[in-house]
């Protein structure tokens, strides 16, 4: 204890520029968890539609492909695109990458672990929209028709609209989860804020003044703390609006009852 | 076709000792975040205001901190702070402690399940808040929460594979797949086999949730 709070153990952090560096390292895990979340949500909503089509094969290949993708350890997928992807995907993506992206992301290896991440995470959030979608009384699906919408019209302005905003919690989430996992790529050698970290704890330590593993870690992991913990209240108070809106209350969807929160106590 | 199993049955040793070991680690680690998660849950629903905020913290930090930066911690941290931590104390410890922050908020949601009116007449039949919980309180709830404890055991078991990769290296189902990659090049074969091994012990887990749900759930 007395060595975790020795304020010398401390001292590198309000040394030099070490500061700044965990900084500039954990935006980019916050730019890398932006880029996959926007991926991810837009074709996990794909994924949902075609889980729900009305077309039989359709539906099962579709299951399938979620399936698979959620069930791999998302570790396991990183690891194996970094290692797997051939030279030509990886040269498309740097010629690809927009400029505005700071040069760590418009690395080729970079496409390795955004193809990972999307792949898993619409593959869960794939699924989490699909259990709001269908949480909706059929109903509200049966009466769209019965008005003489078409399935877009159907969709954008009935089902859509209702569906996810109940789903809302669960996908953010899901999108703590995918904060989480950007320190993932670090294995595969994206400078990220882990690479950072273990940086200063080398022996060409900025400012002279010596930065613990450990110390290093918990500052880290307070970063992720704070934000991910901001991301949460957000959904909270989503949850609430919503439920004082709708007086619906969430409830547990199989498969996914970690990432919704059951019925509060009254 | 042929090489696929070839792969497989000339590196059985690999892989079967990289299936053991996450064994191992997930059983352990499943053991720690019931204990752990159930004393957590426990302060989270306690009478004092400072034990539930002391579960509150515990919940906050381990759920929202990545697994990666907690098992460096555990491991390469302490050992350079000097402490002789072990790869599989760091390894069960880390993974086990942060899947007791899930179970510890599955446990609790199980808690506010179990009626209030029933907590109220086992106290007002002089049962103590210990035995309260203790024999009307969890045993409901631990029922409620067998599917969700499900999912978080599936959830658990994927992410022992980052154990492996990380600075504890033990040598799981994910390191011995990329110690058979890099010396056969056969880079699908690995990983396929690696896949089906995480795979086996997920649905094996499904299996006996499933089992659990079917003999113990109340559903209300």
């Amino acid at each position: 204890m007395t060595y975790l709070f020795r304020p010398d153990n401390w001292e590198w952090l309000i040394t030099g520029r070490n500061a700044r560096f965990i900084f500039e390292g954990f935006l980019v895990n916050l730019q890398l968890a932006l880029i996959a979340m926007v991926f991810s949500l837009i074709f996990g909503l794909g994924l949902a539609l075609l889980r729900i089509s009305p077309w039989g094969p359709v539906r099962f290949a579709t299951g399938l492909w979620i399936d698979l993708w959620r069930n791999l350890p998302l570790i396991l997928v990183i690891l194996y695109f970094a290692i797997a992807m051939p030279e030509s995907w990886r040269d498309a993506y740097q010629t690809a990458a927009p400029g505005f992206l700071p040069d760590v992301l418009q690395r080729g290896r970079v496409f390795a672990a955004l193809l990972a991440l999307v792949l898993y995470n619409s593959a869960v959030l794939a699924e989490i929209m699909r259990a709001g979608i269908q949480s909706l009384d059929r109903g509200q699906g049966e009466a769209a028709t019965a008005l003489g919408l078409t399935y877009v019209q159907r969709m954008r302005l009935v089902i859509l609209p209702q569906g996810l905003r109940r789903m809302v919690p669960a996908t953010i989430s899901q999108l703590i989860t995918l904060n989480k996992d950007t320190t993932l790529v670090s294995i595969i050698g994206i400078q990220e804020v882990m690479r950072q970290g273990r940086i200063l704890t080398g022996n060409n330590f900025f400012g002279g003044v010596q930065a613990p593993l450990l110390h290093v870690l918990l500052f880290i992991g307070a970063l992720f703390i704070v934000t991910n913990l901001l991301l949460s209240r957000l959904s909270r108070r989503l949850e609430i609006a919503e439920q004082l809106r709708t007086g619906t209350t969430l409830e547990p969807i199989s498969g996914l009852e970690d990432q919704v929160r059951p019925v509060q106590a009254r | 076709m042929s090489a696929l199993f070839d792969v497989l049955t000339e590196h059985l040793d690999e892989f079967g000792g990289g299936l053991w070991v996450t064994l191992r680690l997930v059983m352990g680690a499943f053991v720690i975040a019931i204990v752990v998660g159930t004393v957590v849950a426990a302060l989270r629903i306690a009478p004092s205001v400072w034990l539930r905020r002391l579960g509150g913290i515990y919940v906050e930090s381990f759920r929202n901190i990545p697994l990666l930066v907690l098992l460096t911690m555990a491991y390469a941290g302490l050992r350079r702070a000097g402490v002789p931590i072990g790869q599989w104390t760091a390894g069960i410890g880390a993974l086990g402690l942060y899947t007791a922050a899930y179970v510890a908020e599955v446990l609790r949601s199980g808690v506010f399940a179990v009626s209030k009116g029933q907590i109220e007449a086992s106290l007002s039949l002089g049962f103590s808040y210990a035995q309260t919980l203790r024999r009307i309180v969890l045993p409901q709830a631990f029922r409620t929460v067998i599917p969700p404890l499900g999912s978080i055991t599936i959830a658990m078991i994927k992410n022992s594979a980052i154990i492996g990769v990380s600075l504890i290296a033990l040598n799981d189902i994910l390191k011995s797949a990329r110690i058979v990659q890099a010396e056969t090049f056969k880079t699908e074969e690995a990983f396929l086999w690696a896949a089906v091994g995480y795979l086996l012990i997920t649905v094996t887990a499904t299996i006996a949730f499933r089992f659990l749900e079917r003999r113990y759930v109340i559903s209300r």
